[in-house]
């Protein structure tokens, strides 16, 4: 036998020092795992794209705007040279020639005008404007421009009666211009209607948003340790559990750093420049916010955004390769949607079969239920067992995600076989 | 267990140990302890079973049958802080800098964050990788990143050193650079279990090994002992004329003009010779050598091809 050489070259590295403080694992697997995706450009490229490109189109409409406004008072002020005959005797002549009208004698005289150019356009108001066709000839100007003859010929006849009845409350009775204020009651207290469905509401919007921006990372989430070969660096090094939960988390903060970037253009743009971008003017007093639905769908948000993690990071801790992974993917995101085929049952009859299956079924669960909280068609009963549903399952299933990942995610290049993974260690083995 | 108990029990300790993958056994009731502070070397040729035994110690597989402690205990991922495990698989995050991938792993195992980096900026100094700190893992070399996996390893000062083939496909000055660095290891009292196939490499390293073959353990022991289980020593020979049967030796291996011959217990050299000369062979050179580890790897393991290519 050899005998044993010093070695050779300069010592290694002093043994670092381990402080048994600073073994926060989970916060080190959060900070890593949130702080390698936001500094890579390619995360910045795709996050800004959305408002940026946003901002391209909030720019258009305000070139658009812009150039609209100024083409409708160019419209405004234009005088449109027309002529007329009134079979019905409701139009007056001096109505008329206040809008650039005059009366015609010859109808075939009118026309032939407007043929030739020498006018604009020519009315022919039938005895009963109510049943009978007013007739409009015009000069070509357009298709658009081309409307205005209708709108005038129109605007002059319901002038002309407004003269007639001289009666302003009769006039706008007439034109159903009237303003209606509904109030509704739900167990003796007022019901808010659409402001009280909106907020509860917010939480699909988010649920939605949640899902569809982090659904494709969090598959990835622990197929990179399969697909990097690290899954036995990091086995003998963490908590297969303190992995995923962090993975998860940073996965939610950086869901929430993207949700920030796209709203800040429309936030500002609501705010600063909201006349100019034709943005509608929300009156958020209409809005009411009840604990109840709101605290329901907040429950059913965090149930939801549980189970469907927990079920793509089992799908990732199952296949051995983010394409193999996307066959699952598909199909899964796809039942998020599905509810959106029967809106109209769920929103009109809860108790629809359809409804019900959509309703209790755990993928289609979240959305169905957030929908029917919305509008008030969930009962708490229903709510407590939804959500309790959703929570159980998704835990159930988070745990069964990280026991494949720990005892499955070896196979590099194989699909897991669930059964065999799912064998228990034998009491003896483990000690316990 | 009394205070005696724990000086004497193993460090790592394995019994009837069994490895079903389906209807295939892998490893059949293996058995072996590794004391504290020693170095072990885990033997066998290619599908013996050393990965499979050593993820089984380390929780990564579910073992069909027996007992596999550490410290008394199955291994727990938490006890990971003091465990530095080089997987034969080798893999680190591809697309981090090679720093931030050693800092992190150094976080996971206790150090706090200047710590690690301190640590690995002086280890990337001295392999040589200063200057790819800041580079994406995947634009090293392989052989570049398995130096980087070899400073995850040990930037804990591990207790217990698990490594499978640690100088897999590196060169000779890079594998006697990182055989130095395990040696250190040692020197700094860490038990080392390591798997190699380069016997020069166990012979100056490991205080005791286990043979491994199909699963089951061919020869567990001391360096020495397990020289001594192949036959300890034999006569190297150089000669002119025709080497006889004899039940003083068996021919261990014959060319034109030399030979080596194991001796049967109780044949001396001098008897040896004395029967070589009666028998009319004209001996140019008689030394006495030990039976390397490789040469008993490949008389075990060669038959065993043999056996395959037959």
């Amino acid at each position: 036998m050899s005998t044993t050489t010093k070695p050779s070259h300069s010592t290694a590295p002093a043994p670092a020092k381990r402080s048994p403080l600073s073994r926060h694992n989970l916060g080190t697997v959060v900070g890593f795992e949130f702080t390698r995706t936001v500094k890579k450009p390619r995360f910045w490229i795709a996050t800004l794209a959305i408002p940026v490109v946003m901002a391209i189109i909030f720019v258009l409409i305000f070139a658009s705007n812009t150039s609209t406004s100024a083409s409708a008072q160019a419209q405004k002020n234009a005088t449109l040279d027309f002529t007329f005959t009134d079979a019905s005797g409701i139009i007056p002549e001096t109505l008329a020639a206040s809008m650039g009208g005059k009366k015609a004698s010859d109808p075939d005289t009118a026309l032939a005008d407007v043929k030739a150019g020498r006018s604009d356009a020519y009315f022919a108001y039938p005895a009963n404007p109510a049943t009978d066709t007013i007739q409009v000839y015009g000069a070509d100007k357009g298709v658009f421009a081309n409307n205005t003859y209708e709108a005038v010929a129109k605007q002059l006849l319901s002038v002309a009666a407004q003269t007639t009845i001289n009666s302003p409350e009769l006039t706008a009775a007439a034109a159903g211009e009237v303003k209606v204020q509904t109030e509704t009651f739900r167990d003796g207290k007022v019901f808010g209607g659409f402001g009280s469905a909106l907020p509860p509401l917010m939480f699909l919007l988010l649920f939605y948003v949640v899902i569809l921006l982090l659904s494709n990372q969090m598959l990835n989430s622990t197929l990179e340790e399969k697909e990097n070969r690290v899954t036995e660096m990091i086995l003998t090094t963490l908590n297969p559990t303190t992995l995923i939960v962090g993975k998860i988390i940073s996965l939610f903060m950086i869901g929430l750093v993207q949700i920030s970037v796209f709203l800040a253009p429309v936030i500002i743009g609501y705010m600063f420049f909201r006349d100019r971008l034709a943005m509608p003017d929300f009156d958020l007093s209409s809005l009411t916010f009840e604990p109840g639905p709101l605290i329901i769908g907040a429950l059913l948000l965090l149930g939801g955004f549980t189970l469907f993690t927990a079920v793509l990071v089992a799908i990732g801790a199952v296949m051995p390769t983010a394409k193999e992974a996307g066959v699952i993917f598909g199909p899964l995101m796809a039942l998020i949607f599905v509810p959106f085929y029967a809106i109209s049952l769920i929103l009109s009859d809860p108790t629809a079969p359809i409804v019900q299956v959509f309703t209790y079924f755990p993928l289609s669960a979240p959305v169905t239920a957030m929908l029917r909280n919305g509008f008030g068609t969930l009962g708490t009963g229903e709510a407590i067992l939804i959500i309790a549903m959703l929570f159980t399952l998704g835990i159930l299933i988070l745990r069964l995600a990280v026991h494949l990942f720990r005892y499955g995610s070896i196979q590099y290049s194989s699909k897991l076989s669930i059964t065999k993974t799912l064998r228990r260690r034998p009491a003896e083995l483990t000690g316990k | 267990m009394t205070a005696g108990d724990a000086a004497n029990e193993p460090l790592v300790h394995i019994r009837d140990f069994r490895m079903d993958f389906g209807e295939t056994t892998v490893i059949k009731d293996l058995s072996f302890d590794v004391q504290a502070g020693e170095t072990f070397g885990f033997l066998g040729s290619n599908g013996s079973g050393k990965t499979t035994t050593l993820r089984a110690l380390l929780g990564i597989y579910q073992p069909t049958a027996g007992t596999l402690h550490i410290e008394g205990k199955p291994f727990e991922p938490r006890d990971g802080a003091r465990l530095g495990y080089l997987p034969e698989e080798r893999g680190l995050y591809k697309k981090e800098h090679v720093l931030d991938v050693m800092v992190y792993f150094g976080r996971l195992k206790g150090l706090s964050k200047a710590a690690a980096r301190a640590w690995s900026l002086e280890y990337l100094e001295r392999v040589m990788l200063a200057d790819k700190a800041n580079q994406n893992v995947d634009k090293l070399s392989g052989g570049q990143q398995q130096k980087v996996q070899l400073g995850v390893t040990i930037m804990n000062s591990p207790e217990l050193l698990i490594l499978d083939e640690p100088t897999k496909g590196f060169d000779p000055v890079n594998r006697r650079l990182l055989m130095d660095i395990i040696e250190e290891q040692k020197l700094a009292g860490a038990t080392v279990i390591m798997v190699t196939h380069q016997m020069e490499e166990v012979e100056r390293l490991c205080d005791r090994v286990i043979l491994l073959k199909d699963g089951t353990s061919r020869a567990y022991g001391t360096v020495s002992d397990v020289q001594d289980q192949f036959g300890g020593t034999v006569y190297r020979l150089t000669f002119e004329g025709r080497i006889p049967a004899s039940p003083l030796y068996d021919i261990a291996s014959l060319a034109p003009g030399t030979a080596d011959l194991a001796p049967r217990p109780g044949a001396t050299e001098t008897m040896v010779i004395r029967e070589l000369i009666n028998a009319g062979v004209g001996v140019r050179n008689f030394s006495t050598e030990r039976v390397s580890l490789e040469e008993i790897f490949i008389s075990v393991y060669g038959e065993q091809n043999s056996l395959a290519e037959a």
